[in-house]
């Protein structure tokens, strides 16, 4: 859950996430990325590539989304 | 004169609470959700396995179809509660003699209990003794066995969620109708607009905020709905009303397969939340978005 | 707004009515009714009243246990979160706490939560973890009192911030210049005035408590159970005595139909989270 930004905040100009988020925010969003990326990986893709190519996604993406979100 | 610590001290008590009855389990779940322990297996001691219970659960056939059943329980039971809730909520705009007791009455089924309402729908449909499956077969013909067809199963816990607590949503709404300004509504029949593009384009977004909230918190209540679905259908026929609050409970709980349940429930909390959420950015922050721009 | 017409409204509204009271009347009339009346097609009138079904729950020594219990642990549940929101949203509304908007909202966050993830967590810790000796947390009323805090407080804290957030702050302040001391201002300027409020959150907490089920079920077994869970056993154990489990629904709806009448106006703005007032 995120807190509504205050109405200050909304007119910064934004990442390329389609809604305005601070930094909890993205960290959040990050860490649900990061689990539905693994829990994805483990259905369809285990058998061919290793769960930890999965991992580095992630924080790949993670990181991506807290920088620039 | 007003020192911190005393502020803190008021607040300790209920931070500890939800700190050991809200955070630990939390806490807890995220740990054994990792470790292999069953009590009732052969070595019976947690042992850690890292993420084979997840690789189990994204398999589990059982699991994954009770999430599917939950959520078209909780759409369709929210759809239906949002129309007829903003039907009876216009309704109640209007004037009436005895308006006070009616609503006493549409506000009944909120307080009762959800093993009681159970209870009380499965007295209108146990074949034999309930009123509905002997009105279906009399008047319609209709077979109406809800412990052998699945679909009318389905349809019957809906039915009940929908008894239960539409009159929460009519209540929201009427609420929210209550307070909204008249100047916008008599500025569009000055202008002619008939009846659908009154709503549409006047009640409809002044109305936005209520329903959002009210799709919110009934959709929540939806998807973890346990205790009435358990006693009207006890999840049956099959796992047709096995509802993930039902699966993990019934299904799982008993099996004392504490890693695997666990998992399983950290997982259903991480769907949880994440719906909770993008409804949340979806729909409430593009409006204030919107608004702001 | 066109023309009201009261009578096809009022007929509606009696219709209406009709239909919701039905499934709550339907129980009345199975409850009132010996095992051979309710074979055959089904009949609405109650010729004379059956009054066994309730004598057999009432006289039950099991039962009046499940009472009792329930009794206790809704009362110490509503008194016990209905003192600590007001000491809470008293910090919270007078303090100059630090964080305490993020304090606030991670509170009513605890009441998102779905029941059925926190059930293994819960059951694993009170078995397992909260034990002094031969003690243990799993099945005492102790435990469910205090757990039901975890969704009674967020609920009674978004009620009370309202309430005392209300009470001008010239009130304490004029208090404190007096010489009073904190818990004197708390008990003798703030608690008569948060009176009303303060009884709506204990009677709406009282009945969130006596209605929870899962809990109940799941970590007691035989010394703390409640009626709720009382009653799903006439469905999962007895098997279909329908007469005395709709006696026994009866009661358990009872006491929450009584205070129905006194909270009436606050019920949506306390099930709804305080998003809307009612």
């Amino acid at each position: 859950m995120s807190d509504l930004p205050p109405a200050a905040a909304a007119k910064k100009p934004q990442g390329f996430l389609p809604i305005h988020t601070n930094a909890f925010d993205r960290v959040f969003i990050a860490v649900v990325v990061f689990v539905a990326i693994h829990l994805f990986w483990m259905r369809f893709v285990e058998q061919d590539l290793s769960l930890y190519v999965a991992t580095v996604i992630s924080v790949i993406v993670g990181a991506f989304i807290i920088a620039r979100g | 004169m007003r020192p911190q610590s005393v502020g803190w001290l008021f607040l300790a008590p209920t931070l500890f609470i939800l700190f050991v009855f809200g955070v630990l389990p939390f806490i807890y779940v995220l740990v054994v959700g990792f470790f292999d322990w069953n009590s009732f297996a052969a070595d019976p001691t947690p042992r850690f396995s890292g993420v084979n219970n997840y690789r189990e659960l994204v398999f589990d056939s059982g699991y994954l179809m009770s999430l599917w059943n939950t959520l078209r329980f909780g759409v369709f039971a929210v759809v239906s509660e949002i129309i007829l809730g903003y039907a009876l909520a216009q309704l109640f705009m209007r004037n009436f003699p005895l308006k006070g007791f009616f609503r006493t009455i549409h506000t009944l089924p909120l307080m009762i209990a959800p093993v009681a309402v159970g209870a009380t729908w499965r007295l209108m449909t146990v074949p034999g003794l309930g009123p509905i499956p002997y009105y279906l077969d009399k008047w319609f013909g209709i077979d109406f066995l809800i412990s052998r067809y699945p679909q009318q199963a389905f349809f019957t816990t809906v039915v009940m969620d929908v008894w239960h607590w539409t009159p929460l949503v009519t209540l929201t709404l009427l609420a929210a109708l209550s307070s909204m300004p008249k100047e916008p509504f008599e500025q569009a029949q000055i202008d002619g607009a008939n009846r659908f593009q009154t709503f549409w384009y006047v009640t409809l977004p002044m109305l936005k905020p209520a329903i959002l909230s009210a799709v919110f918190i009934r959709l929540m209540d939806a998807m973890r709905t346990v205790d009435e679905v358990w006693m009207l259908t006890g999840g049956g026929p099959g796992a047709a009303t096995r509802y993930v609050g039902l699966y993990i409970w019934r299904v799982v709980f008993p099996k004392t397969d504490y890693g695997y349940g666990s998992a399983m429930s950290l997982i259903t909390l991480y769907l949880t939340i994440v719906l909770c959420w993008l409804l949340y950015a979806g729909l409430v922050a593009r409006r204030d978005l919107r608004r702001t721009e | 707004m066109k023309r009201d017409r009261p009578a096809l409204s009022l007929a509606f509204w009696v219709f209406s009515s009709l239909i919701t009271l039905f499934p709550i009347y339907w129980m009345f009339v199975v409850s009132a009714k010996s095992r051979v009346e309710l074979f055959g097609a089904p009949s609405f009138i109650i010729k004379s009243f059956f009054s066994e079904n309730y004598w057999a729950t009432i006289t039950n020594t099991t039962y009046q246990g499940f009472m009792f219990n329930s009794i206790v642990i809704a009362t110490s549940n509503a008194l016990l979160v209905t003192t600590l929101s007001l000491f809470a949203t008293y910090a919270l509304s007078r303090y100059p706490l630090v964080g305490k908007e993020n304090v606030f909202f991670w509170t009513i966050t605890n009441r998102m939560a779905p029941p059925a993830a926190f059930l293994l967590p819960l059951f694993l810790l009170y078995t397992q973890v909260f034990v002094v000796g031969d003690w243990k947390m799993f099945d005492t009323r102790i435990g469910l009192i205090l757990l039901y805090c975890v969704f009674n407080l967020p609920f009674a804290i978004w009620t009370m911030r309202g309430v005392i957030d209300a009470i001008p702050h010239e009130l304490d302040e004029a208090a404190y210049v007096d010489g009073a001391k904190t818990w004197q201002v708390l008990f003798h300027v703030i608690t008569p005035l948060a009176r009303p409020g303060l009884a709506v959150t204990a009677i709406l907490t009282w009945v969130f408590a006596w209605n929870e089920y899962l809990f109940a079920a799941t970590l007691t077994s035989v010394h703390a159970r409640t009626i709720t869970t009382g009653l799903a056993e006439f469905v999962t154990v007895t098997g279909t005595n329908w007469g005395q489990m709709a006696a026994t629904a009866m009661l358990t709806l009872i006491p929450a139909v009584l205070f129905l009448a006194l909270v009436q106006k606050h019920i949506v703005a306390g099930l709804t989270f305080g998003a809307v007032k009612g």
